[in-house]
């Protein structure tokens, strides 16, 4: 028997073998074939080694979803490196963090991160900067290299190191307080089984061709683009949803026959754009994930596309992305549910004391495959706290049926989710507290009918001080990226709180 | 006040929580600058609708019309002709 793939790298070097002319990406009208992809993807290899990158160093790319953001990210792989994807919506000092965190040997950048100058300064371990083509006026910091002249040209070597399929691949940051970054760790293994698997229960082929507007930073996103190109289909890339029609018409032009979002996603389009006005009629199947949607705007969607099978699914980045998905045939009859483990993964309801409660009974999501990460980069502590016994312990809330359909009850974390983003409310009470004259706050999450949560803080004054909310909100938008900012700011006299002296969230959560 | 300047006021006020006209050109892009996103777009068109009494169509939703001040107050002066 053949081996399998040892890693992301074999098996987009498989689909350009396979099918080398044709669409791999799509991007602002310009289309990137496998062949030249792939070509890309050896010479920015080729430039991180003779940049004196070695393997197992870190390589944060701080890009948009581009052509250079999916070679950067190959390339990385490709030569054994480590790739941090980090979020581009981060302000500079965010972003500054994490790249100390991992300790970044380069940055892959675009000069269009307002705060990039920043980032490049606070560097100081960065051996190399590589700035791609801005679509701003914005120059590209001092020290940085241009991207098409980094890639060099002659001829290109695929001879690289083989791959160890244990060896950490990927480090994608979760939201931490500012002091505790969880850079989940991949290793190869996790990323080449959860591509596999996604590919598997969504039947991906070659003539798959998705509207992507999920970032690649993010896990969901992630892997989306990974299954795509092991599958030979192609994506094109729309990095906003800020015109929400114009996503949807190019979900028409192009044909597309898969659509990825989370449930703001599609609770953005079904209230801004009139489906039935386009044609949709090539889209054989759309995916949620990204936190419960409403069984209403589920009917809802299903009513305004009947012709595409809605993949409900859940997962987490600490699973690579994906755990569960209810295959769509089984909407009607297990409501609510986010289905049974993918391909190759064990999902489990647990008690506190990690034994499997009985069917039906609520505990703690655990969940065992190959997609589970190695652990949180250089974070033991908070690694020993969720993989635990051979499991992943989600922290999140549920109960198995009599069939093995999971279905999510709440979280035992706190974590707040807004939008496409999981927001730890320490980090936003961090910052809170810095600002002066707050004695105390709390920062939780309020229902909105779009964005599922948005952010609340409740502060209590020290005495004398003179707040308004607004000077608060903008001490919070000069820290934080700008989905972290509380939408509302209330002033009490003090928080609730246990005899222990925790806060009681869910009694300010109750009085929104 | 003009509808730019009014325009200008609110994006400061609920985008960037401040009155301070130098942190916002009127050509500035609202994506470029990572300003407002999607929902943040539902909150513009809400209140140009409320203030200007006018209303936008889902075909009219494009940067060209809706992406930096000045934009939006010659696409509101458009609207009202």
């Amino acid at each position: 028997m053949p081996a399998g793939p040892a890693s992301l790298v074999d098996l987009l070097r498989e689909s350009a073998r396979r099918h080398p002319g044709r669409e791999a990406l799509r991007h602002r009208g310009v289309a990137t074939t496998y062949e030249s992809l792939w070509q890309t993807v050896l010479s920015a290899s080729r430039a991180l080694r003779r940049d004196g990158i070695a393997p197992g160093e870190r390589v944060a790319l701080l890009i948009d979803n581009s052509l250079e953001y999916v070679a950067a990210y190959y390339a990385v792989l490709h030569m054994g490196g480590i790739v941090v994807g980090l979020n581009t919506a981060m302000r500079g000092a965010e972003i500054a963090r994490r790249i100390a965190h991992c300790n970044a040997a380069a940055l892959i950048a675009s000069p269009d991160h307002a705060e990039l100058a920043t980032v490049v300064a606070e560097g100081s371990d960065l051996r190399c900067i590589v700035a791609v083509a801005a679509t701003t006026a914005r120059a590209a910091p001092a020290g940085a290299v241009a991207w098409g002249d980094w890639l060099g040209n002659g001829d290109v070597s695929d001879a690289c190191a083989a791959t160890d399929p244990a060896a950490p691949a990927a480090i994608m940051y979760t939201s931490g307080t500012t002091g505790d970054p969880r850079g989940v760790t991949l290793s190869h293994r996790n990323l080449v089984a959860n591509t596999q698997s996604i590919l598997q229960y969504l039947e991906l082929t070659e003539a798959d061709r998705i509207v992507n507007v999920l970032p690649f930073y993010y896990s969901f996103g992630n892997s989306v683009l990974h299954t795509h190109l092991a599958a030979g289909g192609s994506i094109v890339i729309e990095n906003s949803l800020t015109y929400p029609h114009l996503v949807v018409q190019a979900m028409a032009t192009e044909r597309a026959t898969g659509f990825s979002g989370v449930p703001s996603t599609y609770a953005l389009l079904l209230q801004r754009v009139k489906l039935a006005d386009y044609d949709l009629s090539s889209l054989r199947y759309i995916t949620q994930a990204g936190g419960a949607m409403a069984p209403a705007l589920a009917q809802r969607l299903r009513a305004a596309l009947p012709a595409a099978r809605l993949f409900v699914m859940y997962g987490q980045t600490e699973a690579t992305a994906r755990i569960s998905y209810l295959p769509p045939e089984r909407l009607d009859d297990k409501p609510g549910s986010v289905g049974i483990g993918i391909p190759g993964v064990t999902v489990e309801v647990q008690d506190a004391d990690g034994r499997p409660v009985p069917t039906g009974t609520e505990g703690e999501v655990c969940a065992r495959g190959d997609n589970v990460m190695l652990g949180y980069w250089e974070n033991p502590a908070a690694t020993a706290k969720v993989l635990r016994g051979g499991w992943l312990h989600t922290g999140d809330l549920g109960r198995l049926d009599a069939d093995g359909y999971l279905t999510l009850i709440g979280r035992s974390s706190e974590m707040i989710k807004t939008g496409a983003h999981r927001v730890s409310p320490l980090e936003i009470e961090e910052v809170l507290l810095a600002l002066d004259g707050v004695a105390e706050c709390a920062a939780i999450g309020i229902a909105d009918e779009i964005l599922g949560e948005v952010i609340k803080a409740y502060v209590v004054p020290r005495a004398g001080a003179t707040l308004d909310s607004r000077a608060v909100q903008a001490h919070c938008r000069a820290r934080l990226a700008v989905y972290k900012v509380p939408k509302d700011v209330a002033f009490v006299a003090s928080l609730p709180r246990t005899a222990s002296g925790k806060i009681k969230r869910f009694m300010l959560k109750e009085a929104g | 006040m003009s509808a730019g300047e009014q325009v200008r006021q609110y994006i400061l006020e609920n985008f960037l929580f401040s009155t301070d006209t130098s942190l916002l050109g009127m050509d500035d892009s609202f994506l470029a600058r990572g300003l407002i996103d999607s929902t943040g777009m539902l909150e513009v068109l809400l209140f140009l609708e409320e203030t200007f009494g006018i209303k936008v169509d889902d075909n009219e939703m494009i940067p060209d019309n809706l992406d930096s001040v000045n934009r939006i107050a010659a696409f509101i002066a458009r609207k009202k002709a």
